[in-house]
């Protein structure tokens, strides 16, 4: 068998190329599959943790004025007989300026299952209640607080402000952004006195809320690995095509070295060697390489989710206020899932080659004319499967629009993948019947007509890589236009909606001095109050009947008037935009997409809301779009939600006229109400920073995108590397017969753009229905809200540029070895055949 | 018409230099035979690719109606082997993915000679007819060396150079093939210079040549 084995290796000792392509695109595939695993398993980490941190498994309980509670109240509620417990929750800043959340809790009220209770293993319970205290850690902290992981026992890092942190405990199960400690301790910290920031129970334990206060359920809560599963299920999606594209490349190279071998391998044959054991000493090669590429690749992959991670945890923060580790965080099953995956995909690029090897005829030389037809067959396979993944694709479209909107995620995504799939499999066969027909069309010029003819002959050796660069060129055309068109909405959307230049946040108290000011200056053309709350739809009436809901939602009120009316857009209304706004002014309420899409409501329905002062029941005039907001919520008329709930005021937009002075106004507002300087801000600020947020957010998909793209180029690379030799064979005569090298180059190149051309062309509308797939079928079914759908020319154009750019980059090298061959050597070459 | 003046030429091998040609002369004249003969590895092929402008010669000139092949450049010496000649070699080099009868008209067409009466001739005379539409690769080895025949004389090219273009098939067979081609050199008149091992192939023709340690010799047969 080892014997068997060398023997088989000795080829890629004369083809070292062979085995540099096989490795690469093995590097490739779980390079980016590890990778991305690696941030998803790090992400998914920082979720545990935080799920089983009290936020999310608390019921928890507010003072209704929003106001934090004292000391008093809670002793109050306890005496009361109510098992609650106090916390207390702020900010410190490290000495690099890192802001850590600060909770300070009280263990010995604290129900026992939750994250501190698992954390307190090691420390006896009276050295955390007790002087020096100490302070709950994750270790992914340490390195914000100045601290090595090996003396970070026992340390006390100074914060920014000069205080000391009682003495660390390591408590890896906390969240990474997170200090625990005693609550005196926390007290003392962040020196607040006797306030409390909140009062929590367990799960359950309170029946009702006491008066005065409101009680969140711990179960009503999202958690951040609900709210990002879609954006990890896109990640590992992305992950899943890179695989894909890495192992077109390993194909192209396996067959290639298959073919090359057939001739040892049937010599093998008649020598004695069985069947089976060849068929063994190939999947020993194929372990071995897989193997070798395996653990490269997921080596890189970790490194390249170390590079990565930074962007992911901004994005996840930002988008979703969830807390990532910037610590990669992987656990065993995530290194041995990396292994199988890769090994798996090895195993599927390679079982053609097994097959072929474990029916290989030993007489018979594989012959052209066998070959031609096989292809032909091949071909008409492809565009069966191709029509049977286009059906598949059909039936989850049509599967999806009886499915109730906000379920369809996975779904949604296997249609991409099956549309995708369809297109790659008709994409052979499309080119193999444009070459005939243009062959056909081109018979009275002999070069091109060549050209033609000979294209239809590489066609079966260069299809996966052109499969691969359509797959690619159609996923970056797709996510391209859905991050261009989402970008244009997101900004036209801030434009509606930021519509004064000045926004004022003042402390709740204030507004209504203020409003009394501005009412008489003349510069303030309208004041744009805006008020907020939280509430509980409780219960909606719709044709069908009532229903009780029961859901946290948000209560925002905004001030309809000449500025903001023109502009905000609307989705749906009961009849048309002016009667809707004017139930809105008598006290009808908007509700967001992402509500009416989770609730399944429309305008005209009755909403119950209960928020803190009441409980009413109001009628739906309109839906509006709400963009980025993972949450429901519901608008109401400023005035009328303070008629009708408690809900404070949250900021004021100022619209001025033209010829006011903005900073004079800034000023003496300031310095009239005593405001701090970051209560005005800047329309173009806030708009500058939401802007970058959403950069951020999808500096990912762009990278992950651009590198799929790489990849694919690599793969067209690869199959016409590996085939150089046989192509120059084909080249040699025609040069003898006449025909100048140039030409030969140009027409090899021409060859290879055209071929380009044509899938970048089909690329097209295929990424616009990838586009289409993800802004009107996953984006609603991840967050509730769709895009338009919007079109980009120039990205069209950049896609076909890019596919013939990608196809003269790959076809550069072979052509200019052609091209330094000397063109005796090529005759010599065939000679030698 | 073509012209071999004092030719020498070299290869760099691993081994050091090997001297294939040495101070070789020749003159073929217009509708002359010649057949070359000499041992394996003796430098035969070297000299056909030198008169066909595949290669260039280290010293000496070769000429081709009275220019020197090495001053032209390299697109007018592909024009030349384009219009003025025909090749055969002793691996047929069809284009696989032509038909025969796209192998067959394929120098002429990019020679612009392409005649559809002289083709269809050649289609009869090379025992083609009915497979035109076949692939290279499903015709026998006599079919394809006869269709590389009529692919290097469909454009009548006044010299037709042949490089063992029998060597590859058996014997019966290479002596319909050489047969062949011999009565179509005659039917088009043109000049031929062939590489054969073969005394009864260079028995019909005008002159025999012997090329020994790098040095051509008149042959007597
Ligand atoms: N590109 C090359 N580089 C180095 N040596 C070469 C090259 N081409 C040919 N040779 C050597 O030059 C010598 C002559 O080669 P050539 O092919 O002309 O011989 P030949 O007479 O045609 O032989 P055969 O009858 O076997 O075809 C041989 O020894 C060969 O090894
Ligand atoms: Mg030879």
């Amino acid at each position: 068998m080892t014997r068997v084995l060398s023997t088989l290796l000795s080829h890629y000792r004369r083809h070292p190329g062979q085995l540099i392509m096989l490795l690469l695109g093995l590097w490739v595939a779980s390079a980016l599959w590890s990778g991305i695993q690696a941030i998803n398993a790090t992400a998914r980490d920082s979720y545990a943790r935080a799920d089983a941190l009290f936020d999310t498994q608390l019921d928890q309980l507010e003072r209704r004025d929003g106001m934090p509670f004292s000391r008093a109240e809670y002793h109050a509620l306890r005496q009361a007989g109510l098992p609650v417990s106090p916390m207390l929750k702020g900010e410190v800043v490290t000495q690099d300026g890192t802001r850590l959340t600060l909770i300070g809790i009280d263990p010995l009220t604290l129900s026992n299952d939750n994250a501190l209770a698992q954390a307190n293993t090691s420390a006896s319970l009276s050295d955390f209640l007790t002087p020096p205290w100490q302070t709950r850690v994750a270790p992914d902290a340490l390195e914000a607080l100045g601290i090595t992981r090996e003396n970070a026992s026992a340390a006390t890092p100074t914060l920014a402000d000069g205080k000391t942190l009682p003495p660390l405990v390591l408590a890896p199960a906390l969240p990474p952004d997170t200090l625990i400690m005693d609550i005196a301790a926390a007290a003392r910290l962040l020196e607040s006195g006797d306030q409390l920031t909140r009062i929590v129970a367990a799960p359950g334990a309170l029946t009702e809320a006491p008066p005065g206060l409101t009680l969140t359920r711990a179960t009503t809560l999202a958690s951040p690995g609900q709210l990002t599963e879609s954006f990890h299920l896109n990640l590992t999606a992305l992950g899943l095509l890179a695989w894909v594209v890495g192992l077109f490349i390993v194909q192209a190279a396996l067959g290639l070295a298959l073919e090359q071998r057939l001739g040892m391998l049937r010599t093998l044959r008649v020598l004695g060697v069985s069947g089976r054991s060849l068929v063994l000493a190939l999947s020993l090669e194929l372990l071995l390489l897989g193997l070798i590429g395996a653990l490269a690749g997921i080596a890189s992959g970790v490194w390249l989710a170390r590079l990565l991670l930074p962007d992911v945890a901004a994005t996840l923060g930002s988008l979703y206020g969830a807390g990532i580790g910037q610590e990669l965080n992987l656990p065993w099953h995530y290194w041995v899932g990396g292994l199988a995956v890769s090994l798996g995909g090895l195993l599927l690029a390679g079982s053609g080659v097994l097959w072929r090897a474990a029916r290989l005829n030993m007489l018979k030389l594989g012959q052209m004319q066998a070959w031609r037809s096989g292809y032909r067959r091949q071909l008409s396979l492809m565009s069966i499967g191709g029509a049977f993944a286009m059906g598949v694709a059909l039936a989850l479209y049509v599967w999806l629009r009886f499915q109730s909107p906000g379920d369809g995620l996975v779904t949604g995504f296997t249609l991409v993948a099956a549309l995708l799939l369809a297109s790659a499999l008709w994409l052979p066969p499309f080119l193999a019947l444009l070459l005939k027909a243009l062959t056909h069309l081109a018979r009275r010029r002999p070069l091109i007509h060549w050209a033609l003819a000979d294209m239809q002959l590489q066609l079966p050796r260069l299809s996966l890589a052109m499969m691969a660069l359509l797959i690619a060129l159609a996923t970056n055309l797709g996510v391209g236009s859905m991050v261009g068109g989402f970008r244009l909405t997101f900004l036209d959307w801030l434009d509606q909606r930021l519509v004064a230049p000045l926004y004022l946040n003042a402390p709740a108290e204030q507004y209504a001095d203020i409003d009394a000011w501005l009412a008489d200056r003349p510069e303030v053309f309208e004041r744009l109050l805006t008020r907020r709350s939280d509430a509980t739809l409780q219960a909606a009436t719709t044709p069908e009947g009532s229903r009780s809901i029961g859901t946290p939602i948000e209560l925002y009120g905004i001030t309809p008037g000449e500025s903001l009316t023109p502009h905000w857009p609307l989705l749906a209304t009961q009849q048309d935009r002016s009667s809707a706004w004017a139930a809105f002014s008598d006290g009808a309420i908007f509700i967001n997409e992402q509500l009416a899409t989770a609730e399944n409501l429309s305008p005209g329905d009755r909403l119950t809301l209960n928020a803190p002062g009441a409980n009413e029941t109001l009628t739906i005039a309109a839906i509006y779009p709400d963009y980025g907001n993972p949450s429901g919520q519901v608008l109401m008329a400023s005035p009328q939600l303070a008629a009708r709930f408690d809900a404070p005021p949250s900021s004021m937009g100022l619209v001025l006229s033209d010829e006011a002075d903005v900073d004079t106004l800034r000023a003496t507002l300031l310095e009239r109400f005593d405001l701090g300087s970051d209560a005005l801000s800047d329309q173009r600020e806030i708009k500058r920073i939401a802007t970058e947020i959403f950069e951020r957010t999808f500096t990912i998909t762009r990278a992950l995108n651009a590198l799929t793209l790489a990849v694919a180029a690599l793969a067209l690379l690869a199959s016409l590397l590996t085939q150089a030799r046989s192509r120059r064979q084909q080249l040699a005569p025609l040069w003898a017969l006449g025909v100048p090298r140039a030409q030969l180059a140009q027409l090899n190149l021409a060859q290879l753009s055209g071929a380009a051309l044509a899938t970048g062309l089909l690329a097209i509308p295929l990424g616009i229905a990838i586009t289409w797939g993800l802004v009107a079928i996953i984006n609603v079914a991840a967050f509730g809200w769709r895009l338009p759908l919007y079109l980009f020319p120039g990205e069209m154009a950049v896609t076909l540029a890019t596919a013939v750019g990608v196809a003269l980059l790959a076809a550069a090298l072979p052509t200019l070895r052609f091209w330094r061959a000397s063109p005796r050597a090529l005759l010599a070459e065939e000679a030698n055949q | 018409m073509l012209e071999f003046h004092q030719v020498h030429k070299t290869y760099t091998t691993p081994q050091g230099p090997l001297n294939v040609l040495n101070d070789v002369s020749l003159r073929l004249a217009a509708g002359e035979s010649l057949a070359l003969m000499g041992e394996s590895g003796s430098g035969k092929s070297t000299l056909l690719h030198l008169a066909a402008g595949l290669d260039l010669p280290d010293q000496g000139t070769v000429s081709f109606e009275n220019q020197n092949v090495a001053s032209l450049p390299e697109p007018t010496r592909a024009k030349l082997r384009r219009e003025q000649l025909g090749l055969v070699f002793q691996q047929f080099h069809l284009v696989p993915s032509l038909t025969v009868i796209d192998n067959l008209r394929l120098q002429a067409r990019l020679a612009k000679r392409d005649n559809v009466a002289w083709t269809d001739h050649l289609i009869e005379r090379l025992g083609l007819h009915g497979m035109e539409k076949r692939y290279p690769e499903q015709l026998s080895g006599g079919q394809q060396q006869r269709l590389a025949i009529g692919r290097a004389l469909a454009p009548r090219p006044p010299l037709l150079l042949a490089d063992e273009p029998t060597g590859n098939l058996d014997e019966t067979t290479a002596g319909e093939v050489l047969e062949l081609l011999l009565s179509l050199v005659r039917e088009t008149q043109c000049a031929l210079l062939i590489v054969t091992h073969s005394p009864q192939v260079a028995a019909p023709l005008d002159r025999c040549l012997r090329l020994s340690h790098g040095h051509l010799l008149e042959a007597a047969l």
